[in-house]
């Protein structure tokens, strides 16, 4: 991966293949996690950090909040996610992003990393796996740190830009 | 302690209802392990239009308390207010200010 930078207009950055097939894949899962319906997904851990509640301290203003916004949340990113698709080249290459695009680049790189996050148990206190830490969640572990490194560099760019257009 | 020059205070006549009306509506964000601090500032700025320095002092009070009020005014714009918070992963709540 080339990290992403500003070039003139444009946030660009470069996956190999494999990178590009990985998160192709994530897109997926991502996707069917937030079409399920609601009813069938109480409980899950995932969804419930996707879609969070407006308030832990109150039952009733937690239930209002969630019918007010709970269908515009998972369209929103549900939008994301296709702006995401769209502009990845799905056998790698150069990814070229507006701002607004880039915003739903930061948006669902970082709903993968919760994503992922939640369900490896992720505290304040995990480290990035050792190369040869083999197994299911050491990859799994390997990828949460990969879209960290592109999220990361996607903030980066923007803020930078931003910073020097004030 | 009332001296006398303190101003005369009328006394509170409001009823408990009306005082809770008056108080206002806060929204919080609350500390979790995976949003990237540089995500949780840009993301103070993009919403909120605080500069860097304010962002960032309120992004580091999340960080080491836990939590931090990052928004307040009537009940609509606090939950208007959790919501974008909500489309950008950050962990946020609204709450009658305490």
């Amino acid at each position: 991966m080339k990290p992403f930078r500003r070039r003139g207009d444009e946030l660009v950055a470069r996956l190999v293949d494999a990178e590009a097939g990985i998160l192709g894949l994530l897109l997926d899962q991502l996707e069917q996690l937030l079409a399920a319906d609601p009813a069938d997904s109480g409980g899950d851990p995932v969804l419930a950090r996707l879609l969070p509640p407006g308030s832990t301290a109150d039952a009733e203003i937690a239930a209002d909040y969630r019918g007010l916004t709970e269908e515009g949340l998972r369209s929103g990113k549900a939008d994301d996610l296709a702006t995401v698709r769209a502009t990845l080249p799905p056998d790698g290459g150069e990814v070229r992003l507006d701002d607004e695009q880039a915003r739903a680049w930061l948006r669902t790189t970082n709903d993968l990393r919760l994503a992922l996050g939640t369900r490896l148990g992720v505290t304040a206190e995990t480290e990035p796996p050792e190369p040869e830490e083999a197994g299911e969640e050491g990859s799994q572990l390997a990828v949460y740190y990969w879209l960290t490194a592109v999220q990361g560099s996607l903030i980066d760019a923007v803020a930078a830009s931003r910073g020097g257009r004030r | 302690m009332a001296g006398p020059l303190a101003p005369a205070r009328t006394p509170d006549t409001s009823t408990e209802e009306e005082s809770q009306l008056d108080r206002p509506w806060v929204t919080l964000v609350w500390d979790d392990p995976v949003n990237l601090m540089t995500y949780v500032t840009f993301v103070l700025q993009d919403l909120f239009g605080y500069d860097e320095p304010t962002a960032t002092e309120l992004m580091l009070q999340v960080h080491h308390e836990g939590k931090a009020i990052v928004s307040s005014g009537p009940r609509e714009r606090m939950e208007h207010d959790t919501n974008r918070l909500h489309a950008y992963g950050l962990w946020a709540t609204f709450q009658r200010d305490a």
